[in-house]
Parts: C-alpha cells; sequence; structure tokens
C-alpha cells in the first residue's frame, strides 16, 4: 500500500493539536494552542482561514455545519462552518474539556473534561445534558458508539470505560491504561474508537499496541500491533469503511493496519519524529490528515487507493453496487463482499479526490477551484437527496457509506479520457482588490485611493479613502445594497452589486467632483444580467455583465454605447480615454488561462486598438492584476509574479519587464501590485508574508520594486548596458502615446532619456570597439541619432579604425539625409514660433554657459549644429504646446507648473538646492543637452573651463595674468613651449578616455594661453586656440608648427565677418586682462617669487585659488 | 518651506531659553529631543509635492501614498496638518521591545539600543502620532520600563563608582538622553565631594 506523505506544514503554535474533515471532505480544519481554528482549502492552502475561538483550543470537532471547539476558558463553544461565527456556548466544566465528539448523526456531543466528567449535550438545545460521573482522574478522550447506544471514555486514573447513554452507567470497564496525575502527564492521549456504522468493535490503544473489543460480549477480541514500532500509541481512527485501521503514536510513527488480516500494511514516520496527536480519516476513505505536538499538519495521501490493484474499475462497480444490497443487512466486519465493496468505493471514488489533488496545486485565490469544488458538491448534494428517499427504511449507521456511495456509478461509466484537462476559467475580478469572501477586505487599491469593505456583525461598511486629500476627504458608506465591486478615480467612486432573487444588480456612482448638489445615481441592470467587473475612465464608466456585454455610461449617469463581449469577461481598467477589456476567449488546458484583451479608445477618435487578441501570461498561471500605468500604457500582472506592459512601437506586443517572485523571500510570499509607473519607473506593491494579499489591519505599506527586464547575460557589462537601454527605450515609449493622442508631455524629461540611451548607446559602441566587433559598431551606430554618429566616427577614427569610420560615415550621411528630408516637411508648418522660441533658447544657453566662460567665444560648427538641434526642439514644443493639459501626471498640481520657462526657472532657484551642473542649464536646451555631454571631449578643450575647473592645471591659467614682469617672460616662454608638447599630448590621451567615460570633466586648458599673457594676442591667436584640439583630433601627427599653418589656412576660408568677430574677442579679452592685473597687484610680489621658482607647483597653486576667489568676488 | 525652517528655529530658541533660565551650563532634555527630531522615520504622506531643497539636505518627492522617508521633526509637522500617516521605526514594536527589556533585566551591564534617542522618539511620535503605532500603549510603556531599568543601573552604578572612589568607570551603550539626566547631578555632587574632602585635610591641600 504505497502511499505518499506530503511535507509537513506549520499551522499552530507548538502544542496539542487536533484536526478533523468537514463532512464533504473538502476542506480540513485544525485546532491548536494558539487558540485559532484553521480551515484548509487543501494541505496547500497559503491562506487558511482563522477562526480565533479562545486562548487555546484543545479540541474540535465538525458536523452539519456546527464546529465545537474545547477552550481554555473551561468552555465548549460553538461555531458555525465554514462562516466560523460565534454561535453560543454549549456547556461548561469547572476545567479544560479535553477531548469534544460527535455522535454519527451530528445531534449530540459529547464532552471528557479534566475535572472527571463527562457530558452529553444535545446540540440544538444545550440544556439536555447528561453527566457521566465515574472517572477518577482526568478524562482523556470520548467515542461516540455509532448506534447512539453506548459511550465510550478513557481516563488518566487507567481505566476505559463504557457508559449507556440512556442509563448514564457504566456498563464495562477495563483498567488497561497506566494511571497518571493530569492530561499532559498521560503517556497517551488514548483517543477511542468504534468501527464506522456497525459499532461492533472498539479500539483502545494500549501502550504500543491496539486493542480491540467485542461490543457485545466486551471481550477482547484481538491485538493489532507492529514489530517494529515500539512507541506508544496516541490516537487510533478506522477508516471509513471499516477495514483500515490507522493509528498514530508518540514518536511519530504513522501506522495503518488491515484489520481483518491483523497486518501492517503501511508505517510512515513522521518526518520529524514529534508526536502525533490528531489524526482524522478523509471520508472518502483516500487519505488521512495528522497533526503533532509541535503544531505541524501533515497529510498521508493515496492510503487506500492501491489496496485492490488487480481488479478493474468497471467490474469493481458492479460488485459494489451489488454489494451495497446484501451490506445494508450483512454484517460489515467479516463479511467478504463488503470487502470487494470496499474496495470499489475507494477506488472508483479516486476521481473525486483527483479533483481534490487537482486543488491542492491551484491557489486558493484561483476562482477556478471554486467551481470544481462546486461541482463536486452539486454532485453530493444530489446523491444525498437520492439517498435519503432510499434510505427511508435503513439502518441509520448507513448515513456514512451511502453519502459516499451513489457517486461511484457516474464517475465510473464515463469513458476514461486521459488527453489534456481543460482548465476552469478564472472568474471575473476587480484588478487592486482582495478575495470577496472576507468579511475585512480591500475593494480596490489603486493611485488614487483606497477602497475598503467591511462586512462583519454589526457592519456592513465601504470606507474610501485617498491618498491625495486634495482630491476629496475620506468617506464612509453603509453597504446597504452589498457591493462587492468598487472602482475609484479622482471624479467619482463606482459601486456596484450583483443581482439576488429579489433585487436586480445595482450600479451606484457617488460622482463627488460634480458641481451641482445631485453627487449620486444608480441605475438597475435588467434582470437576469449581473454585473460583472466595472471600471472607471475620465468622463465615463464602463460595466461589464454576465450577459457578455459592456455598457457605458458617463459619469453623470448617462447611458452611452454598449456592446457584447466575445467571452465572458475577467476584469476591465480604464484611464483617460482608454478602456482595456480582458475576457476569456476560449478554454485553457492544462492550468493556462485563454483570455483575449480589447483596448478601445473611446473619446473623440473612438478606435479599437487591440482587436481580442490573446492575452501572453507564463505558464499556469492566470491573471491577477490588471492595469494602466500612471502614463497610460496598459500594463498586467499573473499569478506567478511576471509584470508585462505593452510595447505600442513594437505592434501592441507585450515584454515582460519585471517578476515580483525573484525578489521574494520565501516560496509563499508574494507582492500584491498596487500600481505601476514608468517615470520614475516604479512597481508599487504590498509585500505579503506567506500571502497572496495583504490584511486590512494591521495597515500595509507600500514598496517600490524596480523593473529589470529579463535580458541575457544582464551580469556581463554588454548584457547590463543593453538591458538599461531597451528598458529606458520601453519605458519612454509612452511619450509618443501620449503627445500623438494631443496630451502635453514633459519635454525635458523626454531629452533627458533620449541622452540617457545614446550615451548608453555610445558606450556599447566603445566597448564593441574595445572587443573588436567592429560588425556590431555599426549595428549599434544605426541605432544612434546623427549626432551621437558623427561622435562615434570621430572615436573611431581616433583609434584608428578607418573601415569602421567609413563606414560609420556611410550612416551619417544616411541619417544626415533623413534629418533633412523630416526637416523639409515640417518646414511647411509656421516658423516665426520656432524663431521666437529658438532665440529664447539660444538667449539662455548663453547665459547659462558664459558664468563658466571667460572669453565666452565658441566654435562656429557647434554654433550650426546647435541651432538646427534647436530649431527641432523648438518645433517639438510647439507641437507639444497644444492646450490640453496631461490629466495622468500624477502631480495634481502640475498642470499650472511652467514647464519649460528655463529663464524665470533660473529667477527663483532655491539657494539650498544643490546645484548639480546640469540641472538648471541644461533643461532649456532640450536636446542640445545630449551633445553638450557627449561633445565634452571638444567644447572642454576649446574653452577653458575656469572657476569651475577642479584640476591643478586649470587653475595656473587665472593665475598667470597677474605676474604682467617682464622679467620672467623669458622663463615663461621657456615653460610654455615644453608645456605645450606635454599638456597637448596629454589632452589626446585624455580626450580618449573621456569619450568612453561619457563625464563632462575638465580637461586641462590649452596652455597657450600662457603666451597671451605677455603677448598682445590676436584673433586669430585666440581662433587658433579654440581649434588647435580639432585640428590637432584630425591630423594627430602634427607638430606645432604644422598645426599653426594649417590652422592659418582654416582661418582663411573663414569669412571676413567671422574674422572680425575673432579679433573683437582678443580685444576685449586683453581689457579684462587688464582688469584683473590692477585687481591682483597685491599680490604681484608673491607671484614673482613663484614664477622665478617655477616648479613650486605646489604654492602656487594655493594662492591660485586664493586669487580665483578674489576674482569670483568681484 | 521658508515657514517651516523659521518655525523649527523659533522653537530650538525657545526651548533653549527656557533651559537658560534655569541653568546655563546644562544642556536640558528640550535641547535633546531637539537634537532627536533629526532622526529620520517614514511617513506615507498625503498630497504631492515635488523635492525641497532645505540646507539639511533634499527631502523627497512626496507622492500621496508612497512612503518617504523625511526628519522627524518634519514628520510631526506634516502629521499635526493631518498631511500625513508615520510608520513608527522598526524597533518600535513590541515583539523587540520586549526583548530588550528582557534583556535588559537579565544583564548588569547597558545593552545596546536600538536607536540612540529611543527615549525621545518614543515620546514625540506617541504623543503626536500615537493612531499610527499599534499598541501604543504597550509600547509606552515598554520603553518607559527600559528606561527605568536602564536609569537605575546607571544610578547604582553611579552609586558604587562613589563608595569604591574610583578614579574611573566604563560605561557603554549609554544614550544622549541618559547622559545628560544624570551628568549635572553626579559632576555637582562630585565636586561638592571633593570639596567636602579637601576640607577634611586643610593641612594637606594646602601644602599642594
Amino acid at each position: 500500500m504505497p502511499c505518499e506523505r506530503k511535507p509537513m506544514r506549520y499551522g499552530h503554535s507548538e502544542g496539542l493539536t487536533d484536526v478533523c474533515f468537514d463532512d464533504e471532505g473538502k476542506s480540513i480544519v485544525t485546532c491548536g494552542s494558539d487558540g485559532d481554528v484553521r480551515i484548509w482549502e487543501s494541505l496547500d492552502d497559503d491562506d487558511p482561514k482563522s477562526i480565533s475561538v479562545g486562548e487555546k483550543a484543545f479540541s474540535v470537532a465538525l458536523k452539519n455545519g456546527k464546529l465545537i471547539t474545547a477552550v481554555s476558558n473551561n468552555t465548549v463553544q460553538i461555531h458555525t462552518f465554514p462562516e466560523g461565527d460565534p454561535d453560543g456556548i454549549l456547556t461548561r466544566f469547572t476545567t479544560n474539556a479535553n477531548h469534544v465528539t460527535f455522535n454519527t448523526s451530528g445531534s449530540k456531543v459529547a464532552v471528557g473534561s479534566s475535572d472527571f466528567l463527562v457530558k452529553i449535550v444535545e446540540v440544538m438545545d444545550s440544556s439536555q445534558q447528561k453527566t457521566l460521573r465515574g472517572h477518577e482522574a482526568p478524562v482523556l478522550s470520548v467515542a461516540f458508539d455509532p448506534s447512539d447506544e453506548f459511550l465510550a471514555s478513557s481516563s488518566c486514573d487507567g481505566s476505559v470505560a463504557v457508559w449507556s447513554v440512556e442509563s448514564q452507567t457504566q456498563v464495562a470497564q477495563w483498567k488497561v491504561l497506566q494511571k497518571s496525575s493530569d492530561v499532559s502527564a498521560a503517556k497517551s492521549l488514548c483517543r477511542l474508537a468504534w468501527l464506522p456504522r456497525s459499532g461492533r468493535v472498539l479500539a483502545i490503544p494500549v501502550d504500543a499496541t491496539v486493542q480491540l473489543y467485542d461490543r457485545n460480549t466486551w471481550t477482547h477480541i484481538s491485538t493489532l500491533s507492529d514489530d517494529l514500532s515500539t512507541q506508544v500509541v496516541n490516537v487510533v481512527v478506522w477508516s471509513p469503511c471499516g477495514k483500515f485501521l490507522a493509528a498514530g503514536t508518540v514518536g511519530g510513527n504513522l501506522l495503518i493496519w488491515d484489520v481483518v488480516a491483523k497486518l501492517c500494511v503501511e508505517r510512515q514516520k513522521h518526518e520529524k519524529g514529534f508526536t502525533v496527536c490528531g489524526m482524522a480519516w478523509h471520508p472518502s476513505g483516500g487519505r488521512i490528515a495528522y497533526t503533532d505536538t509541535e503544531g505541524c499538519l501533515g497529510l498521508l495521501d493515496g492510503v487506500s487507493s492501491a489496496s485492490a490493484p488487480t481488479s478493474s474499475s468497471t467490474t469493481q462497480s458492479t460488485k459494489a453496487t451489488a454489494a451495497k444490497e446484501t451490506n445494508d443487512y450483512d454484517d460489515l466486519f467479516d463479511d467478504d463482499d463488503d470487502r470487494i465493496m470496499d474496495e470499489g468505493m475507494s477506488d472508483s471514488h479516486s476521481p473525486v479526490k483527483k479533483a481534490l489533488v487537482e486543488d491542492d496545486d491551484d491557489d486558493d485565490l484561483m476562482p477556478a477551484t471554486g467551481r470544481a469544488r462546486n461541482r463536486a458538491s452539486f454532485l453530493d448534494d444530489d446523491n444525498s437527496q437520492d439517498a435519503a428517499s432510499v434510505k427511508l427504511d435503513k439502518l441509520p449507521d448507513e448515513d456514512g457509506s451511502s453519502a459516499i456511495l451513489p457517486p461511484v456509478i457516474p464517475a465510473v461509466s464515463r469513458p476514461v479520457y486521459e488527453g489534456p484537462m481543460p482548465t476552469p476559467p478564472q472568474r471575473a475580478f476587480q484588478p487592486g482588490s482582495t478575495p470577496v469572501h472576507l468579511m475585512h477586505r480591500f475593494m480596490t487599491w489603486n493611485s488614487i485611493g483606497i477602497v475598503r469593505g467591511y462586512n462583519d456583525d454589526q457592519d456592513n461598511a465601504i470606507d474610501v479613502e485617498f491618498h491625495d486629500t486634495a482630491i476629496h476627504h475620506a468617506m464612509h458608506l453603509t453597504n446597504t445594497f452589498g457591493h462587492t465591486m468598487t472602482d475609484l478615480s479622482q471624479e467619482a467612486v463606482l459601486l456596484a452589486c450583483e443581482g439576488t432573487d429579489e433585487l436586480a444588480s445595482k450600479i451606484q456612482c457617488l460622482h463627488f467632483s460634480c458641481w451641482d448638489t445631485q453627487k449620486e445615481w444608480m441605475v438597475d441592470l435588467p434582470k437576469g444580467e449581473d454585473a460583472r467587473a466595472l471600471c472607471l475612465g475620465q468622463g465615463w464608466a464602463a460595466v461589464a455583465t454576465s450577459t457578455l456585454m459592456v455598457r457605458l455610461f458617463s459619469i453623470g449617469g448617462v447611458q452611452r454605447e454598449m456592446f457584447s463581449l466575445p467571452g465572458a469577461v475577467v476584469c476591465m481598467a480604464g484611464h483617460g480615454e482608454q478602456l482595456l477589456i480582458v475576457y476569456h476567449r476560449g478554454t485553457g488546458f492544462d492550468g493556462d488561462q485563454s483570455l483575449g484583451v480589447q483596448l478601445i479608445q473611446l473619446g473623440r477618435k473612438r478606435k479599437q486598438v487591440i482587436h481580442g487578441e490573446p492575452l501572453p501570461l507564463s505558464q499556469k498561471s492566470y491573471l491577477a492584476w490588471m492595469g494602466f500605468t500612471a502614463e497610460a500604457t496598459p500594463c498586467c500582472i499573473d499569478s506567478v509574479g511576471v509584470v508585462r506592459i505593452l510595447n505600442r512601437t513594437l505592434g501592441n506586443t507585450w515584454t515582460p519587464v519585471c517578476n515580483t517572485r525573484e525578489s521574494c523571500k520565501s516560496k509563499s510570499d508574494h507582492y500584491w501590485v498596487v500600481g505601476v509607473r514608468e517615470n520614475p519607473q516604479q512597481l508599487r506593491c504590498i509585500p505579503c508574508k506567506g500571502s497572496r494579499f495583504p490584511p486590512t489591519l494591521p495597515r500595509p505599506a507600500v514598496a517600490v520594486l524596480p523593473f529589470k527586464l529579463p535580458y541575457c547575460q544582464t551580469t556581463t557589462e554588454k548584457g547590463q548596458m543593453e538591458e538599461q537601454y531597451w528598458r529606458s527605450v520601453l519605458f519612454h515609449n509612452h511619450y509618443d502615446f501620449l503627445s500623438s493622442s494631443g496630451y502635453e508631455t514633459d519635454s525635458e524629461v523626454q531629452s533627458q532619456a533620449q541622452k540617457e540611451q545614446q550615451e548608453l548607446l555610445m558606450k556599447m559602441f566603445a566597448l564593441s570597439c574595445k572587443l573588436e566587433r567592429e560588425f556590431r559598431c555599426v549595428e549599434l551606430a544605426e541605432l544612434m541619432t546623427h549626432n551621437v554618429v558623427t561622435l562615434a566616427i570621430r572615436y573611431a577614427s581616433r583609434s584608428r579604425r578607418m573601415a569602421l569610420a567609413q563606414k560609420l560615415n556611410e550612416i551619417a550621411l544616411e541619417k544626415a539625409n533623413q534629418l533633412h528630408e523630416e526637416e523639409e516637411q515640417e518646414e511647411e508648418e509656421p516658423a516665426y514660433q520656432s524663431v521666437a522660441q529658438n532665440s529664447l533658447f539660444n538667449h539662455v544657453r548663453r547665459e547659462s554657459r558664459g558664468s563658466s566662460q571667460m572669453n565666452g567665444c565658441e566654435d562656429e560648427d557647434v554654433e550650426e549644429e546647435y541651432t538646427q538641434e534647436e530649431e527641432r526642439d523648438a518645433e517639438e514644443a510647439s507641437e507639444t504646446k497644444k492646450p490640453c493639459l496631461n490629466p495622468f501626471k500624477k502631480e495634481a498640481q502640475s498642470p499650472e507648473r511652467p514647464s519649460p520657462k528655463p529663464v524665470n526657472r533660473e529667477g527663483r532657484a532655491n539657494p539650498f538646492k544643490v546645484s548639480s551642473a546640469g540641472k538648471s542649464s541644461g533643461s532649456p536646451a532640450g536636446q542640445s543637452r545630449t551633445t553638450n555631454v557627449l561633445d565634452s571631449m571638444t567644447m572642454s578643450s576649446r574653452k577653458p573651463v575656469a572657476l569651475s575647473g577642479t584640476s591643478k592645471q586649470s587653475k595656473a591659467p587665472v593665475l598667470k595674468p597677474l605676474a604682467p614682469k617682464a622679467k620672467s617672460k623669458t622663463q615663461a616662454t621657456l615653460l610654455q613651449m615644453t608645456a605645450t608638447k606635454a599638456s597637448s599630448k596629454k589632452q589626446e590621451s585624455q580626450s580618449g578616455t573621456e569619450t568612453v567615460k561619457q563625464t563632462p570633466a575638465a580637461t586641462p586648458p590649452v596652455s597657450a594661453e600662457n603666451t597671451e599673457n605677455r603677448k598682445p594676442k590676436t584673433g586669430f591667436q585666440l581662433w587658433l586656440d579654440e581649434n588647435r584640439k580639432s585640428i590637432l583630433a584630425d591630423n594627430p601627427d602634427f607638430e606645432e608648427m604644422d598645426v599653426i599653418k594649417e590652422g592659418m589656412g582654416r582661418f582663411r576660408t573663414l569669412t571676413a565677418e567671422q574674422r572680425l568677430e575673432w579679433s573683437e574677442k582678443a580685444k576685449s579679452e586683453s581689457d579684462l586682462k587688464k582688469r584683473k592685473r590692477e585687481h591682483g597687484g597685491e599680490e604681484d610680489e608673491q607671484m614673482e617669487r613663484d614664477e622665478s621658482g617655477a616648479k613650486k607647483k605646489k604654492a602656487l597653486d594655493s594662492s591660485a585659488k586664493l586669487s580665483a576667489f578674489a576674482f569670483n568676488k568681484k | 518651506m521658508a515657514v517651516m525652517i523659521h518655525i523649527r528655529m523659533r522653537a530650538a530658541r525657545k526651548k533653549k531659553k527656557k533651559g537658560g533660565v534655569s541653568q546655563t551650563r546644562e544642556m536640558d532634555a528640550a535641547e535633546v529631543e531637539f537634537l532627536a527630531e533629526k532622526e529620520l522615520v517614514n511617513i506615507i504622506p498625503n498630497f504631492s509635492l515635488d523635492k525641497i531643497y532645505l540646507i539639511g539636505g533634499d527631502l523627497g518627492p512626496f507622492n500621496p501614498g508612497l512612503p518617504v522617508e523625511v526628519p522627524v521633526w518634519l514628520a510631526l509637522n506634516l502629521k499635526q496638518r493631518h498631511k500625513c500617516r508615520i510608520i513608527p521605526p522598526e524597533w518600535m514594536d513590541t515583539d523587540k521591545l520586549e526583548e530588550i527589556r528582557e534583556q535588559e533585566r537579565k544583564l548588569d551591564t547597558f545593552t545596546p539600543i536600538p536607536n540612540p534617542h529611543y527615549m525621545e522618539l518614543t515620546k514625540l511620535l506617541l504623543n503626536h502620532a500615537a493612531d499610527n503605532i499599534p499598541k501604543a500603549d504597550d509600547i509606552r510603556t515598554l520603553v518607559k520600563d527600559i528606561w527605568d531599568t536602564r536609569m537605575a543601573k546607571l544610578r547604582l552604578s553611579a552609586d558604587s563608582f562613589i563608595s569604591q572612589q574610583e578614579a574611573h568607570a566604563q560605561l557603554d551603550n549609554l544614550t544622549l538622553m541618559e547622559i545628560n539626566t544624570t551628568r549635572f547631578f553626579l559632576l555637582d555632587s562630585l565636586n561638592y565631594m571633593y570639596k567636602l574632602r579637601s576640607n577634611l585635610h586643610p593641612a594637606r591641600t594646602q601644602d599642594y
């Protein structure tokens, strides 16, 4: 008899426990010393229902929807089952009751207590009590004879007694146990058991054996023992068929005997060897639940199914029906026929059992399982009715078996199908709600607020609370209609309940944002139509019903469009003008759901965006959450924890962006998602320990998870950057969508994102270059924007990859052409606005940069580049500047916030704000910032970074003008000659690394500055200083003289105007210097000394700081 | 925000003045409490606000419903204006505090305390945000127990320190508030005792 021992589960805190099955065997009920009764749907139930019955619960019994518990406050209580509502106190003792048990019909309860008494109480009328006196020590356990004639009890005084219920006298007594003073000191709990149905035999655990006594003569008939087990037996239970007897021992052994053969057919060891103190046999006979003194719950599965491996099921069933007739009257215990019947029963009953096993795999959240159960109970109901009609003249003890037997026939006659099994479709749900059956539950938790539902004895109410109290104050509603579905938006609360026999299904809307006095409306659905799911959008509400329809309402209560769905709805979500519907598009198999999704655009441009395409889910999972991100992108999460987001740029595909299970510490932990945001990238969820959803109290706290796309090899640098790049691209798709549907977008953030993406591309480019993968470089370049490609070309040419540079050149040309074409198209739009914008941007950029520039001059090329970009920016800006405000911006106040008004921003800057270099200056320039940073290597070499420079060399030039003495001239020039070479070399190497790092660090300024201090500077020199770098870059082999020559050539090609400009600049600079000289006069002497000893760089440095400070102050 | 800073500074000044009247040397409890207000605590705001930039650093951004870490002074300020819920610090939990209390009672030395300002924070948070803290009364009792135990220990060690006329003693894991409560009294009494002792042997001291 191979049976499977399932792993133990933690059920209660340590101490005595008890276990039983409910009448149908659908759930396991346990109690423990933590005073809770738990109802387990299955052993794998993550969220057993808990009923608190007292401080400690010693024993539990369940029958006919009555849950009886012996509690530490000396009472025996009744609770309803499965609701768990207290239903009064059955009886009281002067001390604890130790064991409670029902009689077979469930009309009476026997209780054994520590005050030596045994009481028999009528369940319906607790005043009908019988007290059995005679034990001289605490009573250990009690057991009702199936025919209600006798009651057996065991006690710490060492005796086992049989009482006549009617006369309340002892019929028999055996002194077979060891004496002890108290239950806690007793060696064994000595749980007794009568043979089911006939009650012909009483089993008594005595030491390591089980003694069987005959009912008629009260004599010992046999002993069951096992050579391998010497531990004291604590508990015995009969199988429902009466053929087997199971026993649990103090040391954790589980033994099953075939009673007729007196053979031990099964030995199992408790996985930790704890004492087994509670045992119950499933009504179908296939499994045994047991609990130990450490509070754990275990299950033995397949206990009797293997007992008849030879006979086929069909013959069995016929035999079983035949046997049924006979065994009604025959003695069950010695009859051979009934043995076959039992086998038939246990075997043929296995389909039901199988269903239960399947249930174990499912989670209890899974609505599907509910259906499977319903089906089972439906069958059972039918059967019991049938049975009842037949049973009238039968013996009362037939009760147990007849309820089990009838399903045998339909179950077995069905042809055996062994293909993939259809998955029960998941039930409709509201995203962000906890299961409906809970007394206190979240009905909605979304980005707007929380709706909680209370449904207990005193109160049936709904609490609405807003995260942002600026939207509305909290509300408390009495739930007179029994609403089960809610949704919450910034405008309204929508509630709905399913219909009952008398009342139609209702939809109620609290439209709190409306400006008239009628803030509420209600609609009855037609008879026979029930609301299944609902959602709110901006200005509209949608309700999906049981007749496969979706009804749209305006937020004020006007009925709008309605349409049919191809299948039963699973859930709906609304956001702005978008309506997202998920429904069953077919039957899923082997645990998979088959869901379809529709995305419908309401509002002005009405269209269906997604036409009922299948919704991808992980294998064997169901949909757990569905909704929109704050930025209006549809997003779904399945029960395995995979978060998927719609990728609109890839033909509306779904991309997995996160797996919440990876962040969980233990297997039974889950994250309950309440919201998704794309900017910043946040998955807001509530960590739930050991369950799928949080309790309402204590108030759960929201945690934030990051997104991580499941790219390959994310441990490597390459994989990491790829993941970052695509994540950035994916999470900024919404800008295109929002701007295309006419909403205002934050161009600052968008440009920042673009910059980030281009930087990542450049990094990947550099990495591929390093790895000598030129083809890959070209592939990457194709993703880049035109400007970055030019940068890449420079990088390639500098690292002497001419072939690559050439390829890139082609790409750059192509991109330039594309750009050109686009521009031409855009030119048709009115230009004046963009010009105005342009000048603004220029102005701002000058301002921001001018502060760090002494000679404020720029390369013409760069200037051009910028203007180009700014034109584009301006156009973009003008496009996005449509009057429509973006309602999805998280910040409710944000509409008033000036979006790109950089000048203002600069003006009211907070003095405490740590100025992160880019923040103020970069914002207005928009895209130009991209190039700003990326071009850093060229830019920084062109303009001497004056005050912000940190490197030692950079301070020197500021200082130099302070030493105008003619005497130092020769020395200075000497110095300069060497310095020039050194620094120019340095620059080269440094700029190389810079492109890789992409940091706008200050490079040493051109040392030619030094000469300028002494000689009057010409415009050409100034120009050369600026452009030396680019000349060197193009011709890395040039000597100083060659550079000058080349520079001369280039300078000549400039227009007269430009040349004039340069000479102007030269003049103004010399003026500037003069002023500085005057200022720094005091320090001249010290300067002199320093200059003469040109190598004392350090001393020079500190003074440099001083002078810089002085200059700055001015 | 500027207003908030102003208020906080004014409050600080007020506290100082109060202390200043009676004792000029001693740092009074209000000042210690003021220091404790710099500790960070998580709150769940019910309003939305961008990052704010203060001398002490940047705070925020505040998103309704999303926990954010702020100093206690701001948390209490917001709480009083019904702008947030305070999430009690991790150690403010009956189980953890009970454990500490047991430890404190078992050992002769001072046990390490989860927060250097446990007493001040408990007082501040429980006085102003008791509705956000589960089992507030139990926590108050527990912290008071811990405090009493520690103060008793402190007095005991001060007593043995003086009675045995030790030159130095080592006391670990004392919090600022605890030091502050005993410091003035201990120092003064030592001074007096020194004076009294030196008066006992006037001749001797004169020699030196």
